[in-house]
Formats: C-alpha cells, sequence, structure tokens
C-alpha cells in the first residue's frame, strides 16, 4: 500500500492574479487553489475548517463570524481564539464525515491536509464538494510543492519555505475581505522570523547539527523524524542548524542506527497533548535517549543538548516562529 | 476369542444410534467376513474395533481387555486398520509410508533399528512391493497403493487386521490379488466387503443391517435367499461353480 | 540394511547426526554475521568482530563506543530474534500443516494475527491504556483473546472424531480472522489519522527496528521450547500422513497432539507476532521448501524447516534495511516480494518431478 502509491498529483502553482495585500476585495472574486478555481461573489458564510492550524488562521483574520463548524483537533485552542473558537460547533475531534461537513451547508470547507480533502482525502475528494457548489480550499504550505500521495506523511518536492503559509494566509484573508489583517498577521510572522533568525546567527552555531523527533510507534521502534524538506527542515535552517536527515519524506522513519551514526549536535524531541504512543510523552522520549544503550552514547545526549519544543511548532501554522522563537531561547541559554 | 464386541453400540454425538446392541466375537486366526448394504454400520464397526471411535455403549475387548483401559498405542500394537479412504497428497516414498506402520513400537526410549529395517522389509516383500519401495506415493495405481497400505498395517506385527472394502474402486485383476493377498497373510483379519460372492472365502460372515447384527455364520448358512431378499432386497438364484462347486450368487430384482 | 536407506527414514544414526547438527549451527552463525556486518550505516567487518570479540571473550579493542551500541544492541538482537521468528513461524507453519492435512495451513490461520493487530490497533489508534500499554503488550493481548475464540468455536461445533475437528478449526480461524479483521477496520475507521495509521501500517507489515536485549530474552526462550515440544512429536507427526483417524490407527492420541501442538504453535506465533508484528509468508512458505529439499518425514524435514526459516528471515531483515538507502522496508513486504516467486518456482519443480 506505501508502494502503491506512486501516482503523481499534478499540482497546480498559479497565483491568483487577484491577490494582493491590504484594502478591501471587490467581489466577485476567482482564487485558484492547487488545481482548481473558484469564484466567490460575497465572503462565503457557514465555513467548516478541517485542521487545527487552517481554523486558527481564520480566527487569526477575524472570520470567526463566517464559521459553522471545525474538525481535526491537536491541541488546545491558542487563548487569544478561545472566544472566537466558543461560538463555532466542533463537528469532530478527528475526521469529520463528509455528510456531517455537507449538512452544515458550507459556503467553503477550508483543509489544512489534502489528506482529509485531496485525491485520497479521508473526508472526500474535491470533486465530491464541488459537484454539490461547495468551494474546497487546502492551505498551500500542505498540497504546493508536496506529494501527499507518496510517502506516509506526504513528500515534498521542493524546499518548505512560509510562503506558501503566507500565500495561503493571504487568499483566505481576501476570499473574506480582510486583507488588512491578513497583511498585518504576514508582516508580524516575518519581523518575528527575521529576529529569530538574527538572534540565532548572533549564537554563532557554526557546523551545529540536529534532528528533530516527533514520535515513535512504540519507543524501541524507529522513529518519526523531520525529513530534509518540511517546515522542521526550514526552522533548522533559518536559525542556522543542520539537518541530519537525508529523506524527502515529511516525517520520515528512520532507524536509530542512522541517526546515532549521524551524531547530531543537538536532539529536539516534540512536546504534545497527544498521548497515543508512548512516546508522545517528552518525559519518556528524554528516558529513553538517557537509557538506550546507544543513544546514550550519543554527543547531544551525554552533553545534554536535548531542546524541547511543542508539536505544533514543527509544522507549517502560526505557530511556527514561536518554535523558532523558543528553539533560539534555548539554544542561547545552553550557550551561556 | 482375540476380538469381541459386548452389547457394542455408538453415535454421533445428539444424534441417532449408528450400530447398537452388537456382540461378536472373533476367533484366533479365522477370517470374518462383514456384509450389509450401504449405511447399515459396517466402517462404523470397523472403526470401534480399533479404538479408533469410543465406543457410546457396551465395549470392544482384545484378548478380553477392553479397549477404553487401553492407551492407544498399546491397542494400536495388537490392531491394524486398512482404511477405504486413507490417501496423501505428500512426496512420500512407498518405503517411508510403510515405516509410519512402526510408530506405534518406536519411542525415545526404543529407537528406529534394524530389527524395524528387517520388518518393513518383510512387509514389502509379503505384498510384493520391494521393487517400487523408492518410488513416490503419488505415482502408484489404485492396486499398488492399496498393497501399500495393507504392508504399512503388517509393519505395525498386529494380531488382528481390519480392511474397510480393501478391493473397492480396483479393477477385476487386482481385486482378486489383493483378496488372495490376504487370504495368504495368515492373521486373524476382519474385512468389510461389498461383492457377496468375494465373502464366500471368508470363514465366517456378518451381516449388518440398519446397524444390529443380523446374522453370523459361515456364508453357505448365512446367505439364503430369505436373508438377501430381506437384507439386500434383492433375489437370488445359488448357483455353483463347475471346477470347485462353490456356490456363486445370480442377483435378480424381487 | 546399506546406509542410504538407513538415512532415507530420518533416524540417522549418531555420527551424522552430529555432522548434520554442525552443519546447520554454521549456516546460522554465517547467516547471522552476514546480518551484522550488514545494515543501514556501514560499519566494517573488522569492527563487528571486534565488537563480538570485546564482548564475548572481553577483549579489549578500543572502539567507538557508538559503533559498538550500535553492533552490539541493535545488530546482533536484530538477528538473533530474527532467526527465532523465522524458526518459530516456519515450524508453527509446518506442524499446523501436517496436523490439519492442509496445504495452505498457517500460523495466522488461527486469528493470532488478526487478534494481535487488533490489540495493537485497540492500544494505538483507539488509545487504550493511554500510552500505559505498550504495542506488543496489546498485540499479545489480541493474540490470545482470538486464539481463545477460534478455539471455543473449533471446540463448540467440533464432532467427535480428529477428522471433523481438524475441518473445523479451519472454518473457526477463518471467522475469527474476519471478525477480528472487522474489529481492527472499524476501530481505524472510527478513529485513525494517519500518523496512527501509519503507525499500525508500519507494524503489521512486521518491524524489527524496537529489538533489543529484552525480546532476545523473550523469543528465544519460547523458540527452543517450542521447538523441544514439536521434536518430540516427529513421530506422531508422521503418522498424520495418510489422515487422523490413520494417526488414530497407528496409536496416536490425536486429539491430545492436535490440541498440544496446536496451543504450542499458536501461544510462540502469538509471543512472536507480539515483538516483531505479522510477517506474512514464512509460516506458508517455508515448510514448502523444507519439503522440496529433504523430504516429508518430519524428523528431516522439521529441523531443515527451522533452519531454513531462521536464515530466511535473517536475509529479508538484511534485505529490507539496504534495498532502499536510508530507508527501512517492512519485512514483511520483502518475504512476500521474495517468498512468492520462491514459492512458485518451488511448485513448478515439484511438478515436473512427479
Amino acid at each position: 500500500m506505501l508502494i502503491s502509491r506512486l501516482a503523481v498529483a499534478a499540482v497546480g502553482f498559479a497565483l491568483s492574479a487577484s491577490t494582493a495585500l491590504g484594502g478591501s476585495t471587490a467581489y466577485p472574486i476567482s482564487v485558484t487553489n492547487c488545481g482548481f478555481t473558484f469564484e466567490f461573489k460575497k465572503a462565503p458564510q457557514n465555513v467548516v475548517s478541517i485542521g487545527q492550524g487552517a481554523t486558527e488562521i481564520l480566527y487569526a483574520l477575524g472570520a470567526g463570524d463566517n464559521m459553522a463548524g471545525t474538525a481535526l483537533w491537536f491541541a488546545k485552542v491558542l487563548p487569544e481564539y478561545e472566544a472566537a473558537n466558543a461560538n463555532v460547533a466542533r463537528i469532530a475531534d478527528n475526521a469529520p464525515s463528509f455528510e456531517a461537513v455537507i449538512g452544515k451547508k458550507p459556503g467553503l470547507v477550508t483543509t489544512q491536509f489534502e489528506w482529509m480533502i485531496g485525491k485520497q482525502g479521508v473526508v472526500g475528494t474535491r470533486e465530491q464538494f464541488r459537484d454539490l457548489n461547495v468551494p474546497t480550499y487546502i492551505m498551500p504550505d500542505d498540497c504546493e510543492g508536496k506529494d501527499n500521495l507518496v510517502g506516509a506523511d506526504g513528500t515534498r518536492k521542493g524546499v518548505y519555505t512560509p510562503d506558501f503559509l503566507y500565500k495561503g494566509i493571504g487568499q483566505l484573508a481576501e476570499i473574506f475581505d480582510r486583507q488588512d489583517k491578513g497583511a498585518n498577521l504576514i508582516a508580524d510572522l516575518k519581523a518575528r522570523q527575521k529576529k529569530a533568525a538574527e538572534q540565532a546567527k548572533a549564537l554563532d552555531l557554526k557546523g551545529a547539527s540536529a534532528v528533530f523527533w516527533f514520535s515513535s510507534a512504540d519507543l524501541d521502534l524507529d522513529p518519526y523524524v523531520a525529513g530534509k524538506l518540511g517546515p522542521s527542515a526550514y526552522i533548522m535552517k533559518t536559525i542556522g542548524l543542520k539537518n541530519v536527515i537525508e529523506s524527502a519524506e515529511e516525517w520520515p522513519t528512520v532507524g536509530w542506527e542512522t541517526i546515532a551514526k549521524a551524531n547530531p549536535t543537538y536532539v529536539v524531541i516534540a512536546r504534545m497533548d497527544r498521548r497515543r504512543f508512548p512516546a508522545d510523552d517528552f518525559q519518556k522520549k528524554l528516558e529513553y535517549l538517557k537509557t538506550d544503550p546507544v543513544t546514550s552514547q550519543m554527543d547531544a545526549v551525554k552533553n545534554g543538548r536535548i531542546l524541547i519544543v511543542d508539536a505544533d511548532a514543527m509544522q507549517s501554522s502560526l505557530r511556527m516562529v514561536q518554535g523558532m522563537e523558543k528553539l533560539v531561547k534555548d539554544l542561547a541559554e545552553r550557550k551561556k | 476369542m482375540i476380538l469381541s464386541t459386548h452389547d457394542l453400540g455408538w453415535s454421533p454425538r445428539r444424534g441417532e444410534m449408528i450400530v447398537r446392541n452388537l456382540d461378536i466375537a472373533v476367533r484366533e486366526g479365522e477370517t470374518l467376513g462383514l456384509v450389509g448394504p450401504n449405511g447399515s454400520g459396517k466402517s462404523t464397526l470397523l472403526r470401534l474395533m480399533a479404538g479408533i471411535l469410543t465406543p457410546s455403549r457396551g465395549d470392544v475387548r482384545l484378548g478380553g481387555r477392553s479397549l477404553r483401559a487401553m492407551a492407544r498405542r498399546e491397542a494400536a500394537q495388537s490392531i491394524a486398520l486398512v482404511e477405504q479412504h486413507a490417501d496423501t497428497e505428500d512426496r512420500i516414498s512407498v518405503r517411508d509410508a510403510v515405516e509410519i506402520g512402526r510408530t506405534p513400537w518406536l519411542s525415545a526410549l526404543s529407537p528406529w533399528s534394524a530389527a524395524d529395517d528387517a520388518i518393513i522389509d518383510d512387509a514389502l516383500r509379503a505384498v510384493d512391493l520391494e521393487p517400487l519401495a523408492a518410488r513416490d506415493w503419488t505415482t502408484l495405481s489404485g492396486g499398488e497403493r492399496q498393497r501399500a497400505h495393507i504392508a504399512r498395517a503388517l509393519a505395525q506385527r498386529p494380531r488382528v487386521l481390519l480392511l474397510d472394502e480393501p478391493a473397492n474402486h480396483l479393477d477385476i485383476q487386482h481385486q482378486l490379488s489383493i483378496l488372495d493377498l490376504i487370504a495368504g497373510l495368515g492373521l486373524t483379519t476382519i474385512i468389510a466387503l461389498h461383492d457377496l460372492n468375494q465373502v464366500m472365502a471368508c470363514d465366517r460372515i456378518a451381516v449388518m443391517h440398519d446397524g444390529r447384527l443380523r446374522a453370523l455364520g459361515p456364508p453357505k448358512d448365512v446367505l439364503t435367499p430369505f436373508l438377501l431378499a430381506e437384507v439386500f432386497s434383492v433375489g437370488v438364484a445359488i448357483l455353483s461353480d463347475p471346477e470347485d462347486g462353490t456356490p456363486i450368487l445370480r442377483f435378480k430384482p424381487l | 540394511m546399506s546406509e542410504a536407506i538407513v538415512g532415507a527414514n530420518g533416524f540417522q544414526p549418531l555420527g551424522r547426526w552430529i555432522a548434520s547438527l554442525l552443519k546447520a549451527a554454521a549456516i546460522l552463525i554465517a547467516a547471522a554475521l552476514a546480518g551484522i556486518c550488514i545494515g543501514e550505516t556501514r560499519i566494517p567487518p573488522e569492527t563487528v568482530m571486534q565488537t563480538l570479540a570485546n564482548r564475548l571473550f572481553d577483549a579489549s579493542y578500543a572502539l567507538d563506543p557508538i559503533d559498538e551500541g550500535i553492533v552490539w544492541n541493535y545488530r546482533l538482537t536484530r538477528a538473533i530474534v530474527a532467526a527465532c521468528c523465522g524458526a518459530g513461524l516456519a515450524v508453527s507453519g509446518l506442524v499446523l500443516q501436517s496436523l490439519l492435512r492442509n496445504a495452505l495451513a498457517d500460523p495466522y490461520l488461527l486469528g493470532i494475527s488478526a487478534g494481535a493487530s487488533t490489540g495493537a490497533v485497540l492500544v494505538s489508534v483507539a488509545g487504550l491504556g493511554a500510552g500505559a500499554i505498550s504495542l506488543s503488550a496489546g498485540a499479545f493481548a489480541g493474540a490470545l483473546a482470538a486464539f481463545g475464540l477460534v478455539a471455543a468455536l473449533a471446540r463448540l461445533s467440533g464432532g467427535n472424531a480428529g477428522v471433523q475437528a481438524a475441518g473445523q478449526i479451519v472454518l473457526a480461524g477463518i471467522a475469527g480472522s474476519q471478525l477480528f479483521n472487522a474489529l481492527t477496520s472499524f476501530i481505524i475507521t472510527r478513529s485513525a489519522n494517519s500518523e496512527q495509521a501509519r503507525g499500525i501500517m508500519f507494524w503489521l507489515l512486521g518491524n524489527l527496528s524496537g529489538v533489543r536485549w529484552g525480546e532476545v530474552g523473550t523469543a528465544v526462550p519460547v523458540v527452543c521450547l517450542m521447538l523441544v515440544v514439536c521434536l518430540a512429536h516427529v513421530r506422531a507427526l508422521d503418522a498424520f500422513t495418510f489422515g487422523a483417524d490413520s494417526a488414530a490407527a497407528l496409536g496416536v492420541p490425536v486429539r491430545r497432539v492436535q490440541a498440544a501442538l496446536i496451543l504450542v504453535a499458536a501461544l510462540a506465533t502469538a509471543v512472536l507476532v507480539s515483538i516483531v508484528g505479522s510477517i506474512g509468508f514464512v509460516g506458508l512458505v517455508i515448510p514448502h521448501a523444507a519439503r522440496f529439499l529433504v523430504g516429508v518425514r518430519h524428523a528431516r524435514l522439521m529441523p531443515a524447516t527451522a533452519l531454513i526459516g531462521a536464515v530466511f528471515l535473517i536475509a529479508a531483515d538484511v534485505l529490507s534495511r539496504t534495498l532502499i538507502k536510508g530507508q527501512v522496508l517492512p519485512i514483511g513486504v520483502i518475504t512476500a516480494l521474495v517468498g512468492a516467486p520462491a514459492f512458485a518456482f518451488i511448485l513448478i519443480r515439484s511438478r515436473r518431478l512427479r
């Protein structure tokens, strides 16, 4: 099944001509998103958003009043959006059913992940929604430059940059006529990133390398780590750390043997609320690194260079910049 | 009296009795023919006598001892059964198949020995299969397979040999040669047979009907036109072989 | 009595038996060494040998502790557990094929793999135990539950005779496997997201990456015990050549032997599946390969099956780690990719020999 997913998805890079930041939206507009073009005569109502990252972007744009439902949550909503979230029905904690989404009579369905709505979408395909005149919007950071039919969590075709995220914010801002908010949000994210990168540069991390460990199906099993092209790799590159993982998959499974031999300067482990696998708990990850006969011999472990970052900050989302800031802060503390 | 049944009955779980009230005593050295229409209980009786089935009522005794009180292994050292439908898809050689007959005699304390090899040689010789010893089971003809089965039973060195329609499905030449072979073994033999003319060579015959023993005695005394009409629903004319005077049954519809 | 004939029955004189044993041990050790030398990363063979010398004979070569750790704690344990799994699954398959007179029987017929999957999915996807229960503990419990159900079903529906019981356990196994597979699908569709689904996928196709000395301590005694019990029954298994009734007529206590051997095969398989996931094809194919090479008498067939199974799985594990650089394929994919053509070849060759 993993091997059979060799079909290559054609992914559209076309930028909608009307994407311009600032000002107000002149409806009707047409928006092209990953090979699909939809027309909006006014800001859509009864929007259903699947995936916490996409949902929080809508809240940040102040589009909460346009929304009728959310699904697929990984953690608590960010505190600043608690009020907005309280007024929107949660259809499902995980994947919602097609009919539950359609039942909201949505003017737009947004999704953070193509595996929710897309060629092999668990909720449905984009064609299914289009047949019912429901436009769909997939965050460009997941559907552009990434083939979600190869590898378990998709495979990057090129290097991830936050421009995909900014493009998504910009297009959503245009659709909801919130272009000022969108522009401010993007400017803020860019500024914070720049600052983090500058601080990191001052730390003089020359030649330092790292591995981002998300989780493992079982503690001794091969771990899920960040691939060389995804958002985590972008974070590492921005800060000036070299990723020791070679795979282009988003979250490849790589053997401890390979990781130990690569002997990275830092091991970055994810903290999350989820408790599905024992390794979801960052304390268990720490314990493993320190007790396994091989990983305990790694330089990063022997010298206490293990950093902890929130799992959401390892993905392309509003939280990514927080992850960057936290990492730089931790690195600075260790340098003292 | 080597093998005997006492008020023997058997039924499957929650089923009707397949055989019942059987009292048969087999004498040392005799050949007892088992006859009866299809479904009269011949195969069930043989399986009970071999100890494969546990009686629902009464018991089977070997030399006066109940099979119930005997380990399977001990019973198999005295009683061998040649089944009607035993076959295999395995690519096993004839000699290997015959060697399996030594199973009840072998254990960790008495492993395979030269004596066992001699017994296998004897068994193969007795059924004229020595030249085919190395052949694959699947290449044998029906008659050759039947001989090999008999050789495997002989390898058990049994005191009683049970055979369930051993000549079935063979052409007439092989039928006669198998029956001739069995008659020449000199063992106490209980043989279920389909062809009523072939049972004439038995010392005694037991006629089964609806799971019960209908008659027991020498063939000439038992196979009367009256009994054949009642049990087999056929009419019969009894002729005589001009060569040796053996009675020949000629059947006709009633 | 010619030598050839004595050898043919599989019960060889002591000298030749010892010679065979040494040959088998040499093959197994060679395979294990290959398994330790080849891996995801390049470690020179002399480092491997020096590590073994350090650990086994207290030599004191100065080695990179990471290299030494990888060889001793990852690769050696992996090779040992792979060998145990190969031998255990193959012998389980052989025993079931012989007892049930069914060439398609394999250890997963008893619902073990389906039950283990359900248990693993309950733990990892449905979140049973909230991270406190490991995947393998869940898998083991699931495997036992499924086998218990299959055994109970077979018993309730079984007739008096051994032959019927054999048929019933095949049917009960199919029913039980279907039930547990449906449960697994139900749990996954109810609650899985892609990362969990893949965690389970990875495990379902077999995975030796989590193997350490602890797993060796479980797998080795279990497989050794199982081999001892099965080897003690080689004559009884021979007696099943012409069916269960024929075995009974040869003095084999059919029901007791069937119950004991099926139970042993099921327990060993459940332990192995809980350690490495369900690796397919080994239990089905290896016994046929061994029959092709040494014939059908169990005194030779069973050791041969164990040896071929062990070597095959070590080789499959090496392939799974090296076929695609930087990525480990599920070992179940390799056993099927290599096993299926090998099986076809054996089928065609044995056909021609007839």
